[in-house]
């Protein structure tokens, strides 16, 4: 298949699995309890009947199931996600709003994830039986069973009663200037425990994984090869095993893209970020059912467009993936 | 009924992994019994074993020797641990100790039961995607994708918002949310034992489909779905604190999710009443690790050699 059919396959498989997305979003609000424009207003929105008939009307909820299906779908591809009668905005304004502290703070802790996930994997797969290996393990395996909002709330606890030098709540202090230095400075603070703690998870999946592969690539016969032509150590794992052993890291991180997303929502509503996941835990609690789908569906986006940079990032790492061969 | 039994007989003399065997200095002569021993040696899936015994036996005996109900108040509220009662009181004046005792049965049955539908449905998926191939394959797998771009605890969330706050629609959505990954595995064991020469006998013995995924595919692809299976009820744990953390556990059901959710605007004052459920959370899910990846090295000999 050449690059550019496969490309229009690939876009025209997202396409698809977006379009599921839509439709599972309504049939959610169908098959949920009770009456869909109840569902479609928020149970305590304090939607009036007025708002309730044009609700109806607008819907089309009068009219078959599958016209029904099809106005819903229209307006969702027009970017029409609904109305929160709880935020008094449209669901898409108030997500676009919330999207930047929410990116921040998982495109670091993935940062922070990868960096020292694959570092620690490496060092402990140097020495496989060593004590430095097995510290690694230990650390995965205790990293990756510890609850997120727990080891957060543990963090908040140290740090705002024991140990009070970084700021455990919020975004920004109401003191510092909305601009420069200072700013991007008070955001890195506030910022360091929300990314530690959803990292923390990562980093224990990460090093383990990377360990695995990484005592693979290094097993492998083009290593032995590069060590007989006399190579250095440094050469031999910097680049020769790590680019082979990178591959399974990049796959785990394009499909689980959604589940760290999903783990920021827990970390925002420990340390009062003011992103997505806050309002998701706010639309929760206030039964604001056009918000909480409205996110379902732009999730399911952001993990469709991950899983389309992961396809990338795989062609550069592996040249023999970008020539249309079995890696 | 001949053909099924000639089939079972092509199929019986077929040890489990049929095809490591003669790497193996010397074949066990039960290979599930090597498994046990090579399992039982393995320090930290012995652990694994101690901490999960253990809890469990808190969950099931606990309630009845301490005797105390979780939900009375027995007490000044945020008493410290190391008085009477000996781990403290909650928000409310709850005893520690019994929410914990109690709320362990809830928190490992969500555990198990939605680790059971994961691996109905992953199986299920799994099994006849790998078994027919094809058309049948490829509409599976597109349902399989379609759950994977689903961020797995927001779908959780919203399930559970929608539907209501009990205990049942909690394990019913952590089980829908979470079987992709199993279908995928048993499906790559599916597509790798179709083809090998015992179930290409049962086939020419007459074997029907349901007869081959069921009694001669499914027995040998059994290992790394045990594994799976295991780890699944890890993540059931966590997926039950976190939907209660947030709200949406079952009011009237103890569980240690719940524990966290309820005390967790008061962890400054009384750390201990966080602390104290998330641990036991932590050490159920240690422990469920511990033991999956003790069997998964038991069951799988290549990962043998490099760990």
């Amino acid at each position: 298949m050449t690059g550019l059919r496969r490309l229009g396959a690939t876009a025209a498989n997202a396409a698809g699995l977006l379009l599921a997305v839509v439709v599972l979003n309504f049939l959610l609000i169908q098959a949920a309890p009770g009456d869909p424009a109840q569902v479609i207003a928020g149970e305590m929105g304090g939607a009036s009947p007025e708002i309730m008939a044009e609700i109806r009307t607008r819907y089309g909820l009068d009219r078959s199931l599958p016209e029904q299906l099809a106005t819903y779908v229209g307006k969702v591809a027009r970017g029409d996600l609904g109305y929160s009668f709880f935020f008094n905005e449209p669901v898409s304004r108030l997500i676009l709003g919330r999207l930047p502290a929410t990116a921040l703070l998982v495109l670091s802790s993935l940062g922070l994830a990868v960096m020292a996930g694959a570092g620690l994997g490496i060092l402990g797969a140097r020495r496989p039986n060593g004590l430095v290996s097995h510290a690694v393990s230990l650390v995965a395996i205790a990293g990756n069973a510890a609850p997120v909002f727990w080891t957060g709330l543990m963090l908040l606890v140290v740090f705002a009663s024991l140990w009070p030098v970084l700021p455990v709540a919020g975004m920004e202090d109401v003191a510092t200037p909305r601009h420069g230095l200072a700013y991007g400075l008070d955001v890195a603070r506030h910022l360091v425990l929300p990314a530690l703690t959803l990292g923390i998870v990562y980093v224990a999946q990460y090093s383990r994984l990377m360990r695995a592969s990484m005592i693979d690539a290094l097993n492998a016969d083009y290593v032995r090869t590069a060590r007989a032509k006399g190579l250095p150590e440094r050469i031999v794992v910097g680049k020769h095993a790590l680019r082979n052993a990178l591959i399974p890291l990049v796959t785990m991180v394009g499909l689980q893209f959604g589940q760290l997303f999903a783990g920021a929502i827990l970390v925002e509503t420990v340390f009062a970020w003011p992103g997505l996941g806050r309002l998701t835990f706010d639309s929760i609690l206030r039964r604001d059912y056009p918000t909480l789908l409205g996110i379902l569906f732009c999730s399911a986006l952001l993990v469709i467009a991950a899983n389309l940079v992961t396809d990338l990032l795989y062609r550069l790492i592996d040249p023999r993936i970008r020539a249309g061969r079995p890696a | 009924m001949s053909a099924l039994v000639a089939a079972e007989a092509a199929v019986q003399p077929q040890p489990v992994r049929s095809e490591a065997a003669p790497s193996m200095p010397r074949p066990a002569a039960n290979p599930g019994l090597a498994a046990l021993r090579l399992f039982l040696r393995n320090p930290s899936g012995l652990l694994g074993s101690v901490i999960l015994i253990g809890l469990l036996f808190a969950a099931l005996a606990g309630p009845h020797l301490y005797g105390v109900d979780p939900f009375e108040i027995v007490g000044a509220p945020f008493q410290p641990p190391g008085g009477d009662p000996v781990l403290g009181t909650d928000y409310l004046g709850q005893d520690i100790l019994a929410a914990l005792l109690q709320g362990g049965r809830a928190t490992l049955l969500v555990g198990f039961s939605a680790a059971l539908i994961t691996v109905v449905i992953g199986v299920t998926f799994g099994a006849l995607a790998g078994f027919f191939g094809g058309r049948v394959d490829a509409a599976l797998m597109k349902v399989t994708e379609f759950f994977q771009v689903l961020p797995t605890l927001l779908f959780a969330m919203v399930l559970v918002t929608l539907f209501g706050q009990r205990i049942a629609i909690t394990t019913i959505a952590i089980g829908i949310v979470s079987w992709p990954p199993t279908a995928r595995l048993t499906r790559a064991e599916f597509l790798r034992l179709r083809g090998l020469d015992f179930v290409k006998a049962a086939r020419a013995a007459g074997a029907g489909p349901l007869y081959l995924i069921g009694r001669v595919i499914l027995p040998n692809a059994a290992p790394p779905i045990v594994v799976s299976a295991t780890l699944a009820i890890g993540t059931a744990v966590l997926f039950e604190g976190a939907l209660s953390f947030l709200g949406l556990g079952d009011p009237n059901v103890m569980s240690w999710g719940l524990m966290i959710g309820q005390n967790r605007a008061y962890a400054l004052e009384a750390w201990w009443t966080v602390l104290l459920p998330g641990a036991a959370i932590f050490l159920a899910v240690l422990g469920v690790s511990l033991v999956g990846d003790a069997v998964n090295d038991a069951v799988n000999p290549r990962l043998r050699k490099r760990s």
